[in-house]
């Protein structure tokens, strides 16, 4: 009885979880069209409901009430399973991602590998959607997406590699709270190249523009979702936006301090910010990175595949190995602010 | 709580399974590659579920070990398949009893 | 119980899916029944607080070794090869080979476990710390064969990249005696394509 009690908790958890990220991926698909609309000088959608926020909503019935067309000649399990299988990992990853101090799903020592774990698996529903689909430019599309995330996934890993070095720790909390004194103690400083090398894989991995090679409107149309129509179609889209959350999401945990609050330590400002929970600074940390990842998208052009490749093996991995050698010493030798703490 | 046999016996398992494995398909080169990759896994099991029974870390850090060989030898496992394929269009075993490229 | 249950099921899981990569007809369906194996296998890894490598077996091996796998296999386009002629034929003999070789490790681990009985109590508690006492022992009394692994590594990258370089192809280089010797009925030809086929 009691297990099933405590099983029932969870599930509530999960779904305390799975709720506000379903419904902050249908807002962020509105959001990211508005963004992009006024920087084109456009207004964008604001036809259903109040400003378009209905619009997400419409399109979500849209998307479902299409009918889901299955090519003759694919692999019809794994083609209905491949949507599934993006969407899994990246809800997953979820479960260890602190909200505030004690507020996690599951607060494990080996939280940051777990993340990293969760994003690798991801390659795999893009893989079996290319070659299910049994069409050339999905297959391009799949090759492409298991290079790309496989080059990209070692840059992450040696900027994540730092961050415990300079942590000393892989649970997150733990993470977080190493950065604890003040704006300057948040990590993008100490390991500032590895916090720019962890965005752009991170842009990379999601498969976002300036690296939405796997997509590729004007060379493969749509890479390995080319085949997919209604909800197989709604859940790729669902799965790239949560990825794209949870990137922002570990972005502002290891490097800027997850629900720390920037006022920290800044004698005044503290006591006037001090009723503010830090899950709010946790949303606005994370919005930031998701209105970069709009703004990067509205920029920027779509990068060559050679050149893909080149940044991320001749570029970012020899930059993350360089700094790796830096923050080592600079542990080591207990150089401060950051690296002076005890215990650290 | 699980006995340390049942996970022996698993490990056997696996390890059963995969010799089986590189007996059938003994044509194509890429699952006999994944057969030795199986066994490793098995082997890594038995290591394990030794380092928690016993209490001794000593066999978790060979697993560490056998996992970084591993890699390594699908790496280069794989390359050598690439040339193979690239120059003589097949991977069957038994059509690579040459020894000239 | 529910720890019996987790390992049941997984315990299950791998096995029937390792079964399955060496009976399925495709190198690709081959390729992804192990990928499950792996993650049933890091689940019961997991079980035995084993938790730095159950997360690595994934991280490594369902991330990088089959992805590698399953792109060799995709792009090599492996599945129209008729690989399987000797299937039948050497079936018995596998089917000899399992069996002996289950029954003398099962012979061998039956029920005298080596006398023990129980995992280790102290890992149950919350202080355990899989990650910190593996770090411990690897990076001083394992010291050297650690460098000597990342050697290993580089060698290995090395390897396979030597192996399949074949040269840039699209190296963007002014060469002037092409330029140079160019003829006007170079520069145009035409072509007749035939109709393409299915992938």
């Amino acid at each position: 009885m009691d297990t099933i009690m405590n099983l029932l908790w969870i599930a509530l958890k999960i779904l305390a979880i799975v709720l506000p990220l379903t419904i902050s991926v249908a807002y962020l698909t509105l959001a990211e069209r508005k963004v992009i609309a006024y920087m084109h000088s456009r207004i964008g959608p604001n036809r259903v409901g109040f400003l378009g926020l209905l619009q997400p909503f419409a399109d979500v019935l849209k998307l479902l009430l299409k009918e889901m067309v299955i090519p003759s000649q694919s692999n019809r399990y794994l083609f209905l399973a491949a949507p599934v299988l993006v969407l899994a990992p990246a809800l997953a990853a979820w479960a260890v991602i602190p909200f505030s101090k004690g507020l996690v799903l599951a607060n494990i020592n080996a939280g940051l590998l777990y993340i990293f774990m969760m994003s690798s698996l991801s390659v795999y529903g893009v893989l079996i959607a290319g070659w299910a689909s049994n069409s050339k430019y999905a297959m391009l599309g799949a090759l492409r997406a298991a290079a790309q995330t496989v080059s990209y996934e070692i840059a992450m890993g040696f900027a994540f590699v730092g961050v415990l070095l300079a942590a000393g720790s892989m649970n997150l909390q733990t993470i977080v709270l190493a950065q604890s004194g003040n704006i300057l103690h948040w990590y993008f400083l100490p390991l500032l190249p590895l916090f720019f090398v962890y965005w752009i894989s991170g842009v990379a991995e999601t498969n976002r523009h300036p690296f939405d090679m796997v997509e590729g409107e004007s060379e493969i149309v749509a890479g390995f979702h080319v085949e997919y129509a209604g909800a197989g179609f709604a859940l790729f889209f669902l799965a790239e936006y949560a990825n794209m959350i949870l990137i922002s999401a570990v972005a502002s945990l290891l490097f800027l301090g997850g629900w720390l609050s920037p006022f920290e330590g800044i004698p005044l400002l503290e006591n006037v910010f001090a009723f503010v929970p830090g899950l709010v600074w946790f949303v606005l940390k994370m919005g930031f990175f998701l209105f970069l990842y709009i703004w990067l998208r509205a920029t920027f052009p779509r990068y060559r595949y050679d050149q893909v490749m080149r940044l991320g093996w001749k570029v970012l991995i020899p930059i993350t190995l360089i700094w790796i050698v830096v923050v080592s010493f600079a542990v080591k030798f207990n150089i401060g602010p950051w690296f002076n703490q005890a215990g650290v | 709580m699980i006995p340390l046999t049942h996970y022996l016996i698993v490990g056997a398992a696996l390890f059963s399974l995969s010799l089986a494995g590189i007996v059938i398909n003994r044509k194509n080169l890429i699952i006999l590659l994944m057969c030795i990759e199986l066994m490793l896994l098995a082997v890594n099991m038995n290591f394990i579920a030794f380092a928690s029974f016993l209490d001794n870390i000593a066999g978790e850090v060979f697993v560490f070990f056998i996992l970084t060989v591993a890699a390594a030898e699908a790496a280069i496992g794989l390359a050598i398949l690439m040339v193979l394929y690239r120059n003589r269009h097949t991977i069957n075993v038994e059509d690579l009893d040459l020894l000239k490229g | 119980m529910i720890q019996q249950f987790i390992f049941y099921l997984f315990s299950a899981m791998a096995i029937a899916t390792a079964a399955m990569v060496i009976i399925s007809k495709s190198p690709v369906r081959a390729a992804l029944f192990l990928v499950v194996t792996f993650i049933a296998s890091a689940g019961l890894w997991i079980l035995l607080q084993a938790e730095f490598l159950g997360l690595v077996l994934i991280l490594v091996y369902v991330g990088a070794v089959m992805t590698l796998f399953l792109f060799v296999v995709m792009m090599l386009d492996m599945d129209g090869i008729e690989l399987r002629s000797g299937f039948v034929q050497y079936l018995p003999f596998a089917l000899i080979v399992l069996s002996v070789m289950l029954a003398f490790i099962i012979l061998a681990v039956w029920h005298t476990s080596f006398g023990l009985g129980h995992a280790n109590p102290s890992k149950e508690t919350a202080a355990y710390n899989n990650i910190a006492l593996l770090g411990s022992v690897l990076y001083t009394q394992y010291a050297y064969p650690f460098v000597l692994a990342g050697a290993l590594l580089l060698l290995a990258i090395i390897a396979a990249i030597s192996l399949t370089f074949r040269g840039t192809r699209n190296a963007k280089k002014q060469r002037v005696e092409w330029q140079v010797s160019v003829r006007a009925q170079d520069r145009l030809y035409k072509t007749s394509m035939k109709n393409e086929k299915r992938l």
